[in-house]
């Protein structure tokens, strides 16, 4: 299969990552908690998360989000995107709880609750301007997303073709708050501003920021 | 044999580095990422205890015969660099590898 001999982006990222001291020991540093089982379970989810946040908070974003927001041409390289996180400890759950459920869990933790609230004032489009972004500023739309990961609101790309991303929840049994809790989905799943923020950032457009 | 042309002493025990791709290793994993191998070299003949030096003097005067003996230090790791992570060609395994690579040599 030439999609997947072929190298890409987050292959160039990831590579980058290891021959970097810092990005090297921290990455190591969620993976190993975010692939130990314990117990019958996948793994240690609170320490996993608490691994990402830190990794997040502590490298560089030329090497974190290189790995995170890396622009793909091929299954193998959306699919290694995907993987970053380690989404079958971090962010995939048994069940998917309703989104307006999960946004009351997250603001009941300090750290999420004020993460969720620079992502959706970071990453709020708007239509009327040049970015699609009201703040029009990609970095911070960035920073913003980037932080949910480690909390409860831990997003993730949605399938390999698109950039869409969506933190593990739907919309089902909302009862009379479907309308509301559509809208906070479609904040992630359908964010214009964020798209372009991603799309930026792997196509080095928007370099200035950095 | 072994005697040095010059005064100046052979290099002594260092830290080296090399860029290699994870399956230069030969451990057997399958993955395109790569690391940074780190490993101990030089000679250990300046440096020892006074158990090197005694051995180093037995072996000299013939009152110590075996070849299962080193009289000298080795140039070892005596610390190992951090984990290295990478994912596999399977784009859902993740593999890390612990005490791969050395941090600090010394004459052990």
């Amino acid at each position: 299969d030439p999609a997947i001999s072929k190298g890409n982006n987050c292959l160039d990222a990831a590579k980058a990552c290891n021959l970097n001291d810092t990005c090297k020991k921290l990455r190591s540093a969620y993976i190993t908690p975010c692939t130990s089982s314990v117990s019958n379970e996948v793994c240690n989810k609170r320490k996993c998360h608490k691994a990402l946040r830190q990794f997040f908070d502590k490298v560089p974003p030329k090497h974190s989000y290189g790995m995170l927001f890396c622009s793909c041409r091929d299954v193998a390289c959306t699919e290694r995107r995907r993987q970053t996180i380690v989404p079958v400890c971090s962010y995939e759950d048994r069940e998917k709880p309703n989104c307006l459920n999960l946004q009351d869990t997250c603001k009941t933790n300090y750290i999420c609750r004020s993460r969720l609230a620079d992502f959706i004032a970071n990453c709020q489009p708007e239509t009327q301007s040049i970015s699609s972004c009201l703040k029009e500023n990609y970095a911070d739309c960035l920073l913003a997303y980037s932080g949910l990961i480690g909390t409860v609101m831990t997003p993730n790309y949605l399938n390999y073709n698109s950039l869409s991303v969506a933190p593990w929840c739907d919309c089902s049994n909302s009862g009379n708050d479907l309308e509301e809790c559509l809208k906070f989905l479609n904040f992630f799943q359908d964010n214009i501003c964020l798209k372009n923020a991603i799309q930026a950032f792997g196509n080095g457009t928007d370099v200035n920021v950095w | 044999k072994g005697r040095r042309g010059q005064r100046g002493k052979s290099r002594d025990c260092v830290l080296t580095e090399m860029h290699l791709n994870v399956t230069d290793l030969g451990l057997g994993y399958s993955t395109k990422e790569e690391l940074i191998f780190r490993y101990c070299s030089g000679s250990c003949e300046t440096s020892g205890t006074l158990y090197d030096q005694i051995l180093n003097n037995l072996t000299q005067n013939r009152k110590l015969v075996s070849d299962k003996i080193r009289p000298q230090p080795c140039c070892r790791p005596i610390a190992y660099d951090d984990d290295v992570s990478f994912l596999d060609d399977d784009l859902s395994t993740y593999h890390v590898l612990r005490k791969h690579s050395a941090k600090k040599c010394g004459c052990v």
